[in-house]
């Protein structure tokens, strides 16, 4: 086959394969937009069972949305509330709320899902107090987490090459600098760098391996029992909180393994749904 | 009816006879025409069913082991006796066709009939299964009398007419090779197993059919299974669509090799693959060995493996609430009873999903203000559906409480699957309707605290999506930030103190350069040709001194300032200069001082020509050096 054949081929079949694929992509589109109408008009409704499915239909579509977690978590919500619950809606409700304040930036929705969250998880707490076990449904983070939680990566970076260009300052007006007062503030400002780098890089190391590795999931299911690697339940072992937020550590078969507060323990995988991620 | 006047005939006469042990009970009666048969013989079992009341029906023949049901051929007689009191017989007469499949001693039914709802039972026969072609011969058919009324339904003349040349039954009846059951050669010799699948690639709970075909040479005798182990279908829901813990029932016959197997379906399952992927059905074993030798001769036969691709139904206008797995043609009918109901009454609400496929074990009632459903009791009608499919009925039977007065609306059922047939998502759905709930005295009265108010305050949905977070970059994903974090205050700081270090080595270097005796010479030059365009003679003749005094310096390495007389040539020699350079030298100094220091006022032009001759004295310590 001649090159000019080649080139005219290849030309035509990406002039005949380019619109085809737009197309589909913008049909996808179209049927999850279509998906969050007819899941925000089931909720304007009160039919919450209808807002479920429409907004469990467009996050099977792979549609990865503040909004739509929001209004996902609003809908198992609402189903509690208006006195048709199914098990697990409680943890969904409070999953959906947890994804949304993860994903979004604007305040309003950050705000009204952290307030729908601590709603969710008192029922929670209210239930597990009734039928006497342990109310924290949530675990806290770790202080290192919290630590690094105080700061965006962004800030965090940028506190390392701030730090790192005082250190280098204040070592060389001790050092290289004449006059007893610059060498006074030199070696105070060196001083004070080398923590601040330390922390900074250790909270940007903490920031960046949780926005690439920490993989947190809902427990989306009352009661559930802990058990070991083999699958046996633990003697004793308290069951995790519905709605609790947990770290993944691994998983294996059916089963995964996850942190809750101080406490590592396997689960079975279904009764947990991940959070996504932007 | 042909026969009807012969019966009526034939009733009339003999119909006394049996009028007198007529009662309530039916006289069933069973008859086989051989009780000794050869593997692949036929026998009939015929079955004559007498009632005074109605008409038998539903003939069952029973439990077959060892043998299988080829044909059933049924009639039936009405007789009226006008004799006396009126009275009418119904009689039923089956017959049966069934084909002995291997060797051994069986017990056939009891066949069975139904009158009035009710069953009534013959008796067992016992029959004995030889080796083919080894049953003895076969009797002539039996007399007419099994009937009741004397004859058969089946042929009425029988007996009363000689028999016109019909040719004797032989001993084997010819087999009949199925083409659908052929291979290319056998897998094994004397006895093998296939197993198929009725497709290789399906969706997360599409039934996928499992056959596992056993092949015996019919011609290597007969054997005994001694073990059986089951495919592996760990990925998959299991359904049998025969009953495995019975004899592998007889498929057909095939060809192959150039001789004939004996077929038998050893297993039929309704598979349902439970995840995506390369699935594996494992392989089925056998043991078998020859009959009544047990564990003696004994050999293991295994099935293929097979794989089937499973891929999920696609997500374009996958409908809300479509669950993985849910996969089949099914439809959905719901009851609600009763419509009326008080304010805190229940109400039963009874749904059936029936259909081919495996049924969810769950729906999902509407949520519907004011209504609680709690959780169903279930109920499953589900087995073989025709041929090879599973399926059949599964009932949800939801009590529902309902708590508010009014008109409530149930809304709808509905259940989304996705049908393989046709490849695309369909809708079960089963409308509820409304129901009218009447206020209730003892409801109102009852204090809000029995029902609490569940998550109070939920604040209001969000009608704008944000848009898909945009992907974005770190900073610390890249290396160079790590660069310049970690290691940028110990590069900054050498950085600055070997540029230092650099600077002060270069300003010496530039210091050191700017007082060597090359540029004192270089200096020194320039001021005496200044000092030799001007007019002051003197001037002129003391920078040439200082030119010469610089030349000696940087050419000869030796200073001739301060020397006197001699000195400059000694001086001059002494550093490697030959004495006539030498010599140039201390007189141009000679002559340089005397126009200097001399009383009268000197030419300028005659320093002019002492420069000249500097110059090439110079030029000529400068080649020297």
């Amino acid at each position: 086959m001649t090159r000019p054949v080649l080139i005219v081929l290849i030309v035509g079949a990406g002039l005949a394969f380019a619109p085809g694929s737009a197309h589909a992509t913008e049909n996808s589109d179209d049927e999850a937009a279509g998906l969050f109408a007819q899941g925000i008009q089931a909720l304007h409704n009160g039919r919450a069972g209808d807002a479920i499915n429409a907004f469990e239909a467009f996050a099977d579509q792979g549609g990865v949305d503040a909004t739509a977690s929001y209004d996902r978590g609003l809908a198992y919500a609402l189903r509690v509330h208006i006195g048709a619950e199914q098990p697990g809606d409680l943890g969904r409700a409070a999953q959906g709320f947890e994804e949304a304040r993860g994903l979004s930036h604007d305040r309003r929705t950050i705000d009204d899902a952290s307030r729908a969250l601590d709603a969710v998880r008192s029922e929670v707490a209210r239930r597990r107090l009734r039928a006497g076990q342990p109310a924290d449904v949530d675990a806290g983070r770790s202080l290192a987490r919290a630590v690094a939680g105080l700061a965006s990566e962004e800030a965090w970076a940028v506190l390392c090459v701030v730090a790192s260009m005082a250190l280098a300052a204040g070592l060389l007006i001790r050092f290289r600098v004449g006059g007893p007062r610059l060498r006074v503030g030199g070696g105070v400002t060196a001083g004070v760098a080398v923590p601040a780098l330390a922390l900074a890089v250790a909270m940007t190391l903490a920031a960046r391996h949780d926005r690439l590795e920490l993989r947190e999931a809902v427990v989306v299911a009352p009661g559930v029992r802990p058990t070991d690697e083999r699958g046996i339940m633990l003697a004793g072992a308290t069951s995790l909180p519905e709605g609790a937020l947990v770290e993944v550590i691994d998983e294996r078969g059916t089963s995964t393994r996850v942190r809750f507060g101080a406490v590592d323990v396997w689960v079975v995988s279904t009764a947990l749904r991940a959070l996504a991620r932007s | 009816m042909k026969w009807w006047p012969v019966l009526l005939a034939f009733g009339l006469g003999t119909g006394l006879t049996h009028s007198a042990s007529a009662d309530s009970a039916p006289l069933v009666q069973v008859q086989v025409d051989q009780s000794v048969v050869g593997v692949g013989d036929t026998i009939h079992v015929q079955l004559s069913a007498t009632s005074s009341d109605a008409m038998p029906g539903d003939p069952r023949l029973g439990a077959t082991p060892g043998f299988v049901v080829r044909g059933q051929n049924q009639s039936s007689q009405t007789q009226i006796n006008i004799g006396g009191t009126a009275t009418e017989r119904y009689t039923l007469i089956v017959d049966w066709l069934i084909q002995a499949d291997r060797i051994g001693l069986f017990s056939i039914g009891p066949p069975t009939v139904a009158i009035h709802g009710a069953r009534y039972a013959s008796r067992s026969i016992a029959l004995r299964v030889v080796a083919a072609g080894r049953a003895p011969a076969r009797k002539t058919q039996p007399a007419p009398q099994q009937s009741p009324f004397g004859l058969s339904p089946f042929d009425p003349w029988r007996g009363l007419f000689p028999d016109f040349g019909n040719a004797p039954e032989p001993a084997a009846p010819p087999v009949a090779v199925d083409p659908k059951l052929a291979l290319d050669a056998p897998r094994d010799p004397v006895y093998f197993l296939r197993a198929t699948t009725d497709k290789a690639a399906a969706v997360v709970g599409e039934q996928v059919t499992l056959n596992v075909y056993e092949y015996l040479d019919i011609s290597s005798g007969s054997f005994e299974r001694e073990e059986d182990h089951d495919p592996q279908v760990a990925d998959f829901v299991k359904h049998s669509l025969i009953r495995d813990d019975q004899d592998a029932p007889l498929v057909g016959y095939a060809s192959i090799g150039g001789r004939t197997w004996r077929v038998n379906l050893a297993r039929r399952w309704a598979l349902f693959p439970l995840q995506v992927g390369d699935l594996v059905i494992g392989p089925m074993s056998v043991t078998i060995s020859p009959a009544h030798q047990r564990g003696n001769g004994a050999f293991k036969r295994t099935s293929e493996a097979l794989h089937v691709r499973v891929s999920e139904p696609p997500m374009a206008r996958r409908p809300p609430g479509y669950a993985l797995g849910d996969v089949g043609r099914f439809s959905l009918r719901a009851q609600v009873d009763p419509r009326d109901v008080p304010q805190g009454g229940a109400i039963g609400v009874h749904v059936e999903l029936a259909g081919t496929g495996s049924p969810p074990s769950a729906l999902t009632p509407p949520a519907t203000d004011g209504a609680e459903w709690l959780p169903p009791e279930i109920h499953d009608e589900l087995g073989t559906v025709g041929h090879d499919s599973y399926g059949g009925k599964r009932s949800f039977d939801f009590v529902v409480r309902l708590k508010r007065a009014g008109d409530i609306q149930l809304g709808q059922l509905t259940w989304p699957y996705w049908d393989p047939e046709q490849k695309k998502y369909e809708l079960a759905r089963a409308a509820l309707g409304v129901v009218h709930v009447s206020p209730s005295a003892s409801a109102k009265d009852q204090p809000v605290a029995s029902a609490p108010d569940l998550l109070p305050g939920l604040p209001s949905p969000h009608d704008v999506l944000e848009g898909t977070p945009a992907a974005r970059r770190h900073w610390d994903d890249s290396p160079l930030f790590w660069l310049a974090a970690v290691l940028g205050w110990p590069l900054l700081l050498g950085a600055t103190m070997g540029a230092t270090a650099a600077g002060k080595r270069l300003t010496l270097a530039l210091r050191g350069r700017a007082t060597s005796p090359a540029a004192e010479l270089r200096e020194r030059i320039a001021a005496a040709r200044q000092a030799c365009r001007g007019e002051d003679a003197r001037g002129a003749d003391a920078a040439i001194a200082r030119a010469l005094e610089a030349a000696t310096v940087a050419s000869a390495g030796v200073s001739i300032r301060g020397a006197i007389g001699d000195q400059v040539v000694r001086r001059l020699e002494s550093a490697g200069v030959d004495s006539g350079s030498a010599s140039r030298v201390a007189e141009l100094l000679r002559e340089c001082e005397a126009a200097r220091f001399a009383p009268e006022a000197v030419d300028v032009a005659q320093a002019r020509e002492r420069w000249d001759r500097a110059q090439q004295a110079i030029r000529h310590l400068e080649r020297i050096a």
